[in-house]
């Protein structure tokens, strides 16, 4: 893929995700990296994750959110892509 | 002292050969202890108020914990196979918590800038996709299909090659790097830091190696490994904030930095946190 | 904060301002830029990076970065074109009669003019500037400087606060001072600094 290329996937996070912290700290993070990161649905144990960006910037973003703030924990993040532009 | 999950595991504090019976005072996690041999050249530890901790004899070095470890030692299969020869390197002390010397160990993206011209070298910087998994059997961090281009990759390697590496984690403070060996393909050179947590911003590191390789003196292979080393200490010294963040919130990891992530994540989920920052600064 | 020349081109220093560890680098074309001491990668600080052209790069994974702080490669992921986001937070340098001046908050007045003046050296105190103040027998001025007059000549010393109650001193004589008069002004300040230092370790 050349060097704009772009893809979105979906992030399904399971975890103990409840923290008033991580929202946030998603946004951030995303902001951080350049990249889109929207929220499209949160529970307590399940956080829907929308990125959208350069390949290597969406593998970034999971690394990132796989870690999250402190009072988190992310147990596993399934990855599902919707689309991609080489 | 810091009661934390840490307590009760095993740590480097000394080199077998070098023990003597009047022993030598150290620090482990903030408490004092003295680390020493008996009349049979036993080794012998023992902490502040007089208690003796337990005590390992393994892997060249002296193992202690300040708690009650509740499982053994982790295991090197390697360390017993015929043929390796066993070189303690020695002993370096680093002000940096001992989580971002292991953190350090288990990052290869440096070497074409922090080991120029030895493990690495530009503009040979790709990191190729590798896997990591935490290995539940075993409840390891385990990093496999590394691959690295090497101008010199070891002292018995002549040129430049393509090295494979494994990383693997059995405990928190340790390293163990597993990489092709040029004289015995097949094989892996075991390399592995040994890290003694003095206090949460301070270490010593113990690295210790089982290789194949005939020719190189001993000594040569002590000055190779205590060289790269000294060069990673002038990275650890400089890296702010000097304890171990658990949240990246103020760093940006790559793909090249997923055995650095699982290691946090390894950190974080058993409570692992002397050394760690858990707010990001 | 440095004297130019300590600065030459491709060369990049640490230097402390308002409570702020900075990096203070020269690009080749001689371009000057001060930035937060720290790669955004992984914390390591940026004094002990490479300069390549009109770039600095982090001495641990290379990341490079362009004057206005813009990541502009990471060479792990060289096909990666990284976005504006990844950036060093930077702030003013201005350049002018040899002496190198950062503002961390943007500087309400420009820096002072030293016309006729000449950069001699930067000495480093183990004392706060306010031992030296006392020292030197006067008040530090608007300008962050004390006037003393040292083996008879007149000097110009910019004070800069470093970490650890230590000062470093940016010190300027007149341009048309000899040699022998620049060595005299030397050889005083390290008279003060004995006397500043010995007191400190006497109180």
């Amino acid at each position: 893929m050349s060097s704009n290329a772009t893809c979105s996937d979906m992030f399904t996070l399971r975890g103990d995700l409840g923290a008033p912290s991580f929202l946030p700290w998603i946004a951030r993070h995303a902001g951080r990296l350049g990249i889109i990161g929207r929220v499209t649905a949160a529970s307590a144990d399940e956080v829907s994750l929308l990125v959208e960006g350069p390949p290597d910037l969406v593998d970034a973003m999971e690394l990132g959110v796989s870690l999250g703030p402190i009072d988190v924990w992310v147990e596993s993040i399934k990855r599902e892509r919707l689309l991609s532009r080489p | 002292m810091t009661d934390t999950p840490m307590l009760n595991e095993w740590y480097p504090v000394g080199i077998l050969t070098q023990l003597t019976k009047a022993g030598r005072d150290t620090l482990l996690m903030g408490e004092a202890i003295n680390v020493a041999c008996d009349s049979l050249g036993a080794p012998v530890v023992s902490a502040e108020d007089g208690r003796t901790l337990p005590v390992r004899a393994r892997y060249g070095h002296v193992w202690t914990s300040l708690g009650s470890p509740t499982k053994e030692l982790f295991d090197i299969p390697e360390a017993d196979q015929p043929g390796r020869r066993l070189v303690d390197v020695g002993v370096v002390r680093v002000k940096c918590s001992p989580l971002r010397a292991v953190e350090n160990f288990l990052d290869i993206a440096h070497f074409p800038f922090v080991h120029t011209d030895i493990l690495g070298a530009e503009p040979h910087t790709e990191v190729q996709r590798y896997e990591v998994q935490i290995r539940e059997e075993v409840d390891e961090v385990w990093a496999t299909k590394v691959k690295f281009y090497q101008p010199q990759a070891a002292k018995s390697a002549a040129g430049g090659i393509t090295t494979d590496y494994m990383y693997r984690v059995p405990a928190p403070t340790v390293s163990i790097l597993y990489k092709t060996c040029p004289p015995r393909p097949g094989e892996w050179d075991v390399i592995t830091l040994f890290v003694q947590p003095m206090a949460e911003d301070l270490c010593q590191v113990w690295p210790w190696m089982a290789l194949f390789d005939d020719q190189t003196p001993m000594t040569d292979l002590i000055h190779f490994q205590q060289m790269i080393f000294l060069q990673d200490r002038s990275i650890l010294e400089n890296q702010l904030p000097r304890l171990l963040p658990l949240d990246p919130g103020m760093e940006i990891p790559t793909r090249a930095d997923m055995t650095s992530v699982a290691y946090r994540r390894w950190l974080k989920r058993h409570g692992f946190t002397y050394g760690a920052q858990l707010v990001a600064a | 904060m440095a004297l130019s020349r300590d600065v030459p081109p491709q060369v990049v220093i640490p230097t402390f301002v308002d409570g702020r560890e900075l990096a203070v680098w020269r690009s080749q074309s001689g371009r000057i830029a001060a930035w937060d001491d720290r790669c955004p990668h992984r914390g390591m600080r940026l004094s002990h990076g490479f300069v390549r052209g009109e770039s600095l790069s982090c001495i641990y994974h290379g990341w490079s970065y362009n004057e206005a702080g813009l990541c502009q490669r990471i060479p792990a992921h060289p096909d990666l074109v990284p976005p504006e986001a990844i950036r060093v937070p930077t702030v003013a340098a201005v350049e002018s009669d040899g002496i190198i001046w950062v503002a961390s908050e943007p500087a309400s007045q420009p820096p002072p003019t030293l016309t006729g003046l000449v950069a001699l050296r930067s000495l480093t105190v183990e004392a706060p500037a306010t031992a030296i103040a006392t020292a030197a027998g006067m008040p530090i001025d608007q300008d962050g400087a004390l006037r003393p007059d040292l083996a008879g000549i007149a000097c110009v010393l910019l004070v800069q606060p470093i970490p650890g109650d230590r000062t470093v001193l940016h010190v300027l004589v007149a341009s048309n001072a000899s040699p022998a008069a620049q060595a005299a002004v030397s050889r005083a300040l390290e008279d003060l600094r004995r006397r500043v230092e010995s007191e400190r370790l006497a109180a």
